[in-house]
């Protein structure tokens, strides 16, 4: 067996465990005599440890095992936790969310010692502790004799010692005699697995590997098959003989994660074959109600039930030390790989492309009029809708994903920025489709970045205009119909429109005689064209223009779009409005010329009957007033290239479209009605030079219908 | 020796589809071909390249498909019932339509039969031809299918 099989859950686990302690230290800023987060830093400290010595990533090991002292430390009330303590651990994660990468990409940790943060956390250690021994007599040691002497202590406590449970064959008490005769010392233990692990055997596995590095491993109970089928419970028992003393035998098991304990010592060699005598006697005249207690165990030990030795006789007071107050509530979930659910999800495209094909059929007549067929139809439509819903929905994730990082982001532009400022989140728990959230972290950083850079004035600034001096960053998002907006919201100065007006002639973007004309919307839409950048003086945090028309094409690649509201002196909002979903949609099809098109109904306001007479002229543009709104229209027979036919109707079909508050009208023949589609691209050649067609569809009879994207008509 | 020449020329064959347009004949390497339709329906799309038709359904695929005689400035003929559609897939999930007037045979050239295509200077540009192939008394015109696909106009 190789470790690498467990590379992934190693990954996987850094990853939370970075996280969990990226979170804790920021409420530990805050807060810094809190003390469950000082223990659940170490504890993740701890794990993570324990998992890369496992791996064999010896530099990480060492830079969290310096971590590791500094919360021992910590916890032991030694030292204060100090903002610049702060500023140390944090680049010590950064550190090791960087052997992470570089794990996982080439699977070895690569070269850097980061000895410099490893000294900053000696450095922090020794002031911290002030005289006390800055040699990082680390906790383990400490904690393994402590143990070691409970062990010891305990010695009534058997129902622990499974080990004493293991029937020994001749040729394994051959095997120990022989380790007695080469002065090797001979270890009984028992490891409890945390009943929260997922992967008990590679737990186990990682055990054995640990200890085969010490010495030799002479049976287990169960078996090593058993335990590598994952036929057992939560504890398994060993002999092992080994030259290194006891505390390291139990330092190398502790040092896998997710092992609740260990509970071993030394045994000499009469008293390993003395208790195999005594488990054959017991076999030999069972005791029935000594089975009793064994059974009322939380943990159901089958090898003390089946043979009960004098270790069932205590294991009354056993329970009461099982304490599960940490124990985390399992997740009742399944990892799938994404490239899975895309397949599922094109088989429930294809299904619903049959199913219209089935329903174009039975509309048309040409199935005849059964009346049992169509109630088939009926429930095979809305089987399907529910089908679609239901993978659509496994594909959801929360945006929490992405936004977890952002706090801590915002405190160190805080402190690179010398400005203060909070973050305040609201609606992590908004979902989004699996590729829409993978692609919104960039933007949604930039954001804010964009916010706390230029949006937030300086603390100076802030306190003269009477203003809190700490700035407010929001980041809300919340669903609304069919889409999703995200507001990064801030408290700052607002954009300055004539700033960016004059910039914008500075730079030859605009003429001065356009810049007269122009409204202040259109020029704060400035801000979002390629290379433009308000902020004088260019920082590493932001300001080389390359932002917010990055931000705006990514989202307007996913289907979205971004839009900005400010007020000078008092903030400004940027909105992302996404679809839910990028696969299938509803849309309303309609007939221009002989084509057939679909519009999607998001971004469909209402429907209107026109007469002709309506029509009225604006700047030689047609345009109709609607209920007070002055709308234009959009021929779309021009814009899609057709030929107009000659006779001129009266009444024509309005689709009034809208984009925010924007609005447009667009002229159709005919309209056919609502449909579910299942959005295809266009194929990687065919360049469509206005963006007007954003994807195709195939309708129930096999043809494909452009679909439009009325965005870029408006 | 004969036996050795047989598996090196066995090696170095290339079994390509003859196509025709007008009176001429194209082979295009027969690994990029995914697959030969019948004329269909195809659904126009506004404002593309002039040499695209449109997009048509290939088994629930949407595939986008360009006139060949359009693509290489030949005037357009009728629609007869040999006109085909040749799906070229140069890279996984992209493939692409060429129309061609008839689709003849499938010949196979060893690299012997097969002269570099002459950077002459005649009305035609035979940039889009990466080599000839004879085959017997004809001659093919082997297509360099990455340049007919691409973007570029060859006007």
């Amino acid at each position: 067996m190789d470790v690498n099989q467990y590379l992934e859950i190693f990954l996987d686990e850094t990853n939370e465990h970075l996280q969990s302690l990226s979170d804790q230290l920021m409420i530990l800023e805050n807060e810094p005599e809190n003390e469950d987060t000082i223990n659940e830093i170490f504890r993740a400290a701890h794990s993570l440890k324990g998992m890369a010595g496992t791996m064999g990533y010896k530099r990480m090991q060492a830079l969290t095992h310096d971590m590791e002292n500094v919360f021992s430390e910590i916890r032991n009330g030694k030292m204060k936790v100090t903002s610049q303590l702060v500023d140390v651990l944090f680049q010590t994660l950064d550190a090791l969310e960087e052997y992470k990468n570089t794990i996982q990409e080439t699977q070895d940790e690569g070269t850097n010692d980061n000895a410099a943060i490893i000294k900053a956390l000696q450095k922090c250690l020794d002031e911290g502790t002030g005289a006390a021994p800055a040699d990082s007599a680390s906790e383990e040691p400490t904690k393994a004799a402590e143990k070691a002497t409970k062990a010891d202590g305990d010695n009534g406590d058997n129902s622990e010692k499974k080990w004493k449970n293991i029937k020994l064959q001749e040729h394994e008490i051959n095997a120990i005699k022989e380790a007695e005769e080469k002065k090797m010392k001979i270890y009984g233990c028992t490891v409890f697995i945390q009943e929260s692990c997922i992967l008990k055997a590679a737990r186990a596995f990682l055990v054995f590997k640990a200890l085969e590095e010490l010495g030799e491993i002479i049976i287990s109970e169960p078996s090593t098959q058993d335990i590598e089928d994952e036929k057992f419970d939560f504890d398994f028992s060993l002999y092992v003989v080994s030259e290194e003393p006891y505390d390291k035998i139990e330092a190398a098991i502790m040092s896998v994660s997710e092992i609740e304990k260990v509970i071993g010592e030394k045994l000499e060699i009469e008293e390993v074959l003395e208790s195999e005598n005594e488990a054959k006697q017991a076999e030999a005249e069972p005791e029935p109600e000594k089975e009793q207690p064994a059974q009322e165990e939380t943990k159901p030990a089958p090898a003390a039930a089946a043979s009960p030795t004098p270790a069932a006789q205590s294991s009354g007071t056993a329970p009461a030390k099982k304490t599960q107050a940490n124990k985390p509530v399992v997740n009742r979930t399944v990892r799938v790989d994404i490239e899975k659910l895309d397949v599922l999800m094109n088989l429930v495209s294809e299904l619903i492309i049959a199913k219209n094909s089935i329903v174009s059929y039975s509309a048309a007549g040409q199935i005849g009029n059964n009346s049992n067929f169509n109630e088939q139809i009926e429930y095979l439509e809305s089987v399907t809708t529910n089908l679609h819903e239901s993978v659509m929905k496994v594909r959801m994730v929360p945006i929490e994903s992405i936004t977890t990082k952002f706090p801590r982001m915002i405190r160190d532009l805080s402190k690179k920025l010398n400005k203060k400022m909070e973050l305040y989140m609201s609606g992590e728990d908004t979902e989004l489709d699996r590729t829409v959230v993978d692609e919104i972290g960039d933007p949604l950083m930039h954001m804010l970045r964009n916010s706390a850079d230029h949006g937030l004035e300086s603390t100076e600034e802030r306190v003269a205009r009477g203003k809190n001096p700490v700035g407010s960053i929001f980041l809300d998002a919340y669903q609304d119909g069919n889409n999703v907006v995200i507001e990064v919201k801030d408290d700052g100065n607002g954009i300055d429109v004539e700033a960016v007006k004059k910039k914008a002639i500075d730079r030859g973007t605009i003429t001065p005689e356009q810049g007269e004309t122009m409204s202040s919307k259109e020029i704060i839409d400035l801000l979002f064209l390629p290379s433009f950048s308000t902020a004088k003086v260019v920082s590493d945090v932001s300001g080389r223009g390359v932002g917010l028309d990055v931000v705006k094409s990514k989202i307007e690649a996913l289907g979205g779009d971004v839009s900005v509201k400010t007020k000078l002196g008092e903030g400004s909002t940027f909105s992302i409005r996404l679809p839910l979903t990028l696969a299938i949609i509803q849309a309303l099809m309609v007939v221009v010329g002989e084509e057939k098109y679909a519009i999607s109904l998001g971004s469909i306001d209402t429907i209107e009957d026109i007469s002709e007479e309506e029509i009225k002229y604006v700047e030689a543009k047609e345009v109709i007033n609607l209920r007070g709104n002055v709308i234009p229209l959009v021929r779309l027979h021009e814009v899609l290239g057709l030929e107009v036919s000659e006779e001129k109707k009266d009444r024509m079909i309005v689709v009034i479209v809208k984009k925010g508050d924007q609005y447009a009208g667009l002229v159709v023949d005919e309209l056919i009605g609502q449909q579910e589609i299942v959005i295809k691209s266009l194929g990687k050649y065919i360049n469509c030079t206005s963006r007007l067609i954003s994807g195709a569809t195939i309708l129930g009879d096999g043809e494909v219908a452009l679909i439009i994207d009325a965005n870029c008509l408006i | 020796m004969e036996d050795v020449s047989l598996i090196n020329n066995e090696y170095d064959t290339t079994q390509y589809i003859v196509i025709n347009i007008g009176d001429e004949q194209y082979g295009i390497d027969i690994k990029y071909v995914d697959n030969i339709v019948r004329m269909q329906k195809i659904t126009r799309v506004p404002n593309c390249q002039e040499y695209f038709k449109g997009v048509i359904n290939l088994r629930g695929e949407v595939v986008p498909v360009m006139s060949f005689r359009m693509k290489v400035n030949l005037p357009e003929t009728e629609i007869t019932n040999k006109t085909r559609i040749i799906i070229i897939k140069l890279e996984p999930n992209a493939p692409v339509g060429i129309i061609v007037d008839a689709v003849r045979e499938v010949v196979t050239l060893s690299e012997n039969n097969v002269d570099e295509a002459t950077k002459s200077s005649t009305s035609n540009d035979p940039s889009y031809i990466n080599g000839i192939g004879k085959c017997g008394e004809t001659l093919i015109s082997l297509l360099d299918l990455n340049v007919v696909i691409s973007d570029k106009e060859t006007a």
